[in-house]
Order: C-alpha cells, then sequence, then structure tokens
C-alpha cells in the first residue's frame, strides 16, 4: 500500500484542502478527509451490516440511493468510507477510492447558482480531477441520512480490515 | 463556428435585434447574440445528482466548470448529429446547451418582424416568422428558472 498525496509546496498547510475522491456509481465524489475516520476495504460481515472500527459502529448510509445513481454492490472492489463529524458517524459504500487530493482552497469551485434544487445541500462545491470533475459532498447532509440495514453490536467484529486511520488515507494506485 | 445570413448587416438600427439561429432536434431557436458566449464542438458532460429540473450535468471547458441547461430534453427532442455547445451568459453565470450539428447562422430582425410567442413550451423574449416557422427568441435569463 502506498499513501498517495499531491500538495503544492508552496502553499502552507493551513490554505490547503484534502479531499478523499471515491466513485459511487461511476461517477466521482470528494469527501472533505477531515472526517473521514478510514476506510474498510471488504466486508467480512456482509455488505447489509453497519461497519464496526475499534469497537465504534458506522451505521451504513446508502448514499447512493439518496443521490438516485445505481449502487456499488456487486463490485467486488467496493470499500466504504467511514465519517464522524460532531460525534455523528456513518458509513459511505463506494464503487472505488482513488486516493487523497491536497488542493489550495481557491481551486474549490462554486456549485453554479443554475442548481437551484436540494442538490445546494448535498455539495459545497466541485474540484477538478483528472479530465472530469469531482463534487464535494456535505459531509453534514451525508449524516443525516437515517440508520439502514441491521443493528450491530460495538465490538461483534463484523467490519473488516481498516485501511486507515483518522487523517491518513490510504490509496491503491497512484491516480492522485 | 457561425454563418452569417443574407440578411446579417453590420450597420443595423439600434432597435433590430441580432440574433443567433440554432437547431435542437430539428427544431429552429434563436438566441440574442448579445446572450451568446460562444460555440465550440461539445464535450463529455459530468452528470450531477440533483434535483433542478434541466440542469444535471456540468461540462469542463479547460479550467471552468459550467451548468448544462438540458433545452432538448425540456423540450423533449434528441439532438442530432454531432453536437455542438452553445455557451450563453445568464445571469447567474455561464451556461451551456448541446444543439445540433447544424452550424447555427446569424440573422438580424427588423423590430417589425418580432411579434409575442404564442407557445408555452421554452421562456421567449419574442418571436419571428420564417417560413411556416414560428421561431422563439430564447429568455435566456429565465432558463432554467421558469420550465
Amino acid at each position: 500500500m502506498n499513501v498517495q498525496v499531491k500538495r503544492s509546496e508552496s502553499l502552507s498547510s493551513a490554505s490547503l484542502s484534502r479531499f478523499v475522491i471515491a466513485t459511487i456509481g461511476g461517477r466521482y465524489f470528494a469527501f472533505d478527509a477531515e472526517p473521514v475516520q478510514g476506510i474498510v476495504t471488504s466486508l467480512e460481515g456482509g455488505s447489509l451490516q453497519d461497519p464496526v472500527a475499534d469497537g465504534i459502529v458506522y451505521r451504513t448510509i446508502d448514499l447512493a440511493a439518496r443521490l438516485s445513481l445505481s449502487g456499488d454492490e456487486g463490485r467486488h472492489d467496493a470499500s466504504v468510507v467511514l465519517l464522524e463529524e460532531q460525534g455523528i458517524r456513518g458509513s459511505v459504500r463506494v464503487g472505488k477510492v482513488h486516493g487523497l487530493l491536497e488542493i489550495p482552497q481557491a481551486l474549490l469551485l462554486a456549485l453554479p447558482a443554475q442548481f437551484h434544487g436540494a442538490e445546494q445541500r448535498w455539495y459545497r462545491g466541485m474540484i477538478l480531477f483528472e479530465r472530469s470533475v469531482a463534487m464535494v459532498l456535505n459531509t453534514t447532509w451525508v449524516l443525516e441520512e437515517p440508520a439502514v440495514g441491521v443493528d450491530v453490536g460495538v465490538g461483534r467484529g463484523g467490519a473488516g480490515r481498516i485501511e486507515t486511520v483518522q487523517g491518513v488515507v490510504v490509496s491503491k494506485n497512484d491516480e492522485c | 463556428m457561425l454563418r452569417t445570413s443574407e440578411r446579417f448587416q453590420q450597420h443595423t438600427t439600434r432597435r433590430s435585434w441580432d440574433v443567433l439561429v440554432f437547431s435542437v432536434g430539428g427544431r429552429r431557436l434563436a438566441v440574442k447574440t448579445l446572450d451568446v458566449g460562444g460555440v465550440s464542438q461539445w464535450g463529455e458532460p459530468v452528470p450531477v445528482a440533483g434535483r433542478t429540473p434541466f440542469v444535471t450535468a456540468v461540462v469542463r471547458l479547460n479550467q471552468m466548470v459550467l451548468p448544462v441547461f438540458d433545452l432538448a430534453s425540456s423540450l423533449r427532442l434528441s439532438v442530432q448529429g454531432s453536437p455542438l455547445c452553445l455557451k450563453v451568459r445568464h445571469p447567474l453565470g455561464d451556461m451551456v446547451m448541446c444543439i445540433d450539428e447544424e452550424i447555427p447562422v446569424l440573422h438580424t430582425l427588423h423590430p417589425s418582424m418580432i411579434q409575442n410567442y404564442r407557445g408555452t413550451d421554452v421562456p421567449a423574449d419574442g418571436s419571428y416568422v420564417n417560413g411556416l416557422d414560428e421561431i422563439p427568441i430564447l429568455s435566456v435569463s429565465r432558463l432554467g428558472a421558469t420550465l
């Protein structure tokens, strides 16, 4: 495993924003890196169980359904992003984690005002990624989703291997 | 990437309307040239999950990301041929539309040619008659707001 972090050396870390880039339903999304607690790369307990990491349960959030996208359940390389913000925890299944992207704050683009529906709350903005665009998810909105799936007790061991822990996100490739 | 019609004149009266006539799904529409930001080849749109009708994607133009107004879907038509990208100046920011491959044409309309648009399928500032067709002149500022 390797950690791939792109950083502009001339800028202080204070002016940089860090995002975990992942695909959901074949589209790029960016998670703020700070609330990301880790990434589960395999689910031993099945896709319906809430992942447990270090005895902490992360309730499953069906983000693909909320975004009206096809899910990534069938993918053998699917991962789960563990999130925590202000004591609220959740886990989001994604198709692939592309890695950690570190960019100057100025490169975080605003969502065009022509998007005037509920999506204004869904996204914090957009960032250029490869030849495409990644939508930056609003973590607060993501974590609003009520629990989905079965209740798993703390310490039950339903989660797979935790590849990463707070602040350090691991990528299996060098795409970003 | 524009053709000039025979009727287009450089020096026109102040009240004439210069419009760009283009096609979507074979249907002719016009937009005031003041509202046009450019015409280019259509790029690969990036779908954006959302709830805004007919604004469901963005396109990358170099370092810019612009929203796409799906005019064809709003008219229940399909773009024909290898599409072009029409960039328009919307009050909320530049926006693009996917149009037919037919090269848009510039026209100058005498004020006497301009009438109220009788249709309700697109927001229009007016229309003019060309043969049997009534061609709506799109109200760009209302695209995406009233449909």
